[in-house]
């Protein structure tokens, strides 16, 4: 399969596993417990499932590495979006943050990485 | 006492439950929104790994992508505090989402691919949910309110 063909498979299933996702958040409660879904692995589980069908389990172990790095990336993320969004709207603040996460997942790569 | 710190409390104390009805309340718009921002990443992942190596393109399978439009929408519906909530929430489920990465590394090389991700998907429900009531049994939510935002 291409590779550009593969990443179109992922893409569709990564977006409606991101939708089912949010369904489920949507009817939870309270509020605080359905944000769990807001970092759930929808992405992560499309594409590290259609990477290891059509490439292999050995082709998707390099890609959970990168995961875990951004994971942490993502635990300082949600962190300052607690401070952000408070301060600012939801949109900025949530997009501001996103520097956090350039930063501490870059940083960590070069660290452990490279 | 803020109304803003009543309702965050009066939300804390509501048990955890399903109300279906909150489907209907949400637009079709919304679910777009969120379909193409996750499919937007899988993509950024997919050229990020073909251009500079897997483990960069991995990186971007924990880039959080669809949290600015869940809390925007949330914040258009319901508020401020409901979406720094959620924002709380997502910490927890951050601690999940690196225990499911954790997991899928190390179960990806001896068991089915399958079989490896159903257990890191099993593991990531359980840390975030384990967590969740960890936090709400003791006053850390509390803390990390008055810690993090404008709370006396």
């Amino acid at each position: 399969m291409s590779p550009v063909l593969l990443i179109a498979i992922k893409a569709l299933a990564a977006g409606l596993l991101v939708v089912a996702f949010s369904m489920v958040g949507a009817v939870l409660q309270p509020k605080r417990f359905a944000g769990i879904f807001s970092a759930a692995p929808a992405v992560a589980l499309a594409s590290l499932l259609l990477t290891a069908a059509f490439k292999g389990a050995g082709s998707a172990i390099p890609q959970t590495t990168g995961m875990i790095i951004g994971s942490v990336a993502m635990i300082v993320y949600c962190a300052v979006t607690l401070f952000t969004v408070d301060r600012f709207r939801a949109l900025v603040g949530s997009l501001t943050a996103w520097l956090a996460w350039f930063a501490v997942a870059g940083s960590l790569y070069l660290v452990l990485e490279r | 006492m803020s109304s803003e710190r009543r309702q965050l409390i009066e939300d804390d104390e509501q048990p955890v439950a399903v109300d279906l009805g909150k489907l209907r309340e949400a637009r079709a718009a919304d679910y777009a929104i969120r379909f193409a921002f996750g499919a937007a990443i899988s993509i950024v992942a997919g050229l990020a790994s073909l251009a500079f190596g897997p483990r960069v393109g991995g990186l971007f399978l924990a880039f959080p992508a669809i949290l600015p439009a869940t809390l925007t929408l949330l914040e258009k519906k319901e508020g401020k505090t409901k979406a720094c909530a959620d924002a709380s929430g997502g910490v927890i489920g951050a601690f999940g989402l690196a225990a499911f990465a954790v997991v899928a590394a190390l179960l990806l090389r001896t068991a089915s691919p399958a079989l490896a991700l159903l257990a890191a998907l099993l593991v990531w429900i359980l840390v975030a949910v384990g967590l969740y009531f960890a936090f709400r049994a003791t006053d850390l939510y509390e803390k990390e309110d008055r810690l993090l935002r404008k709370f006396e």
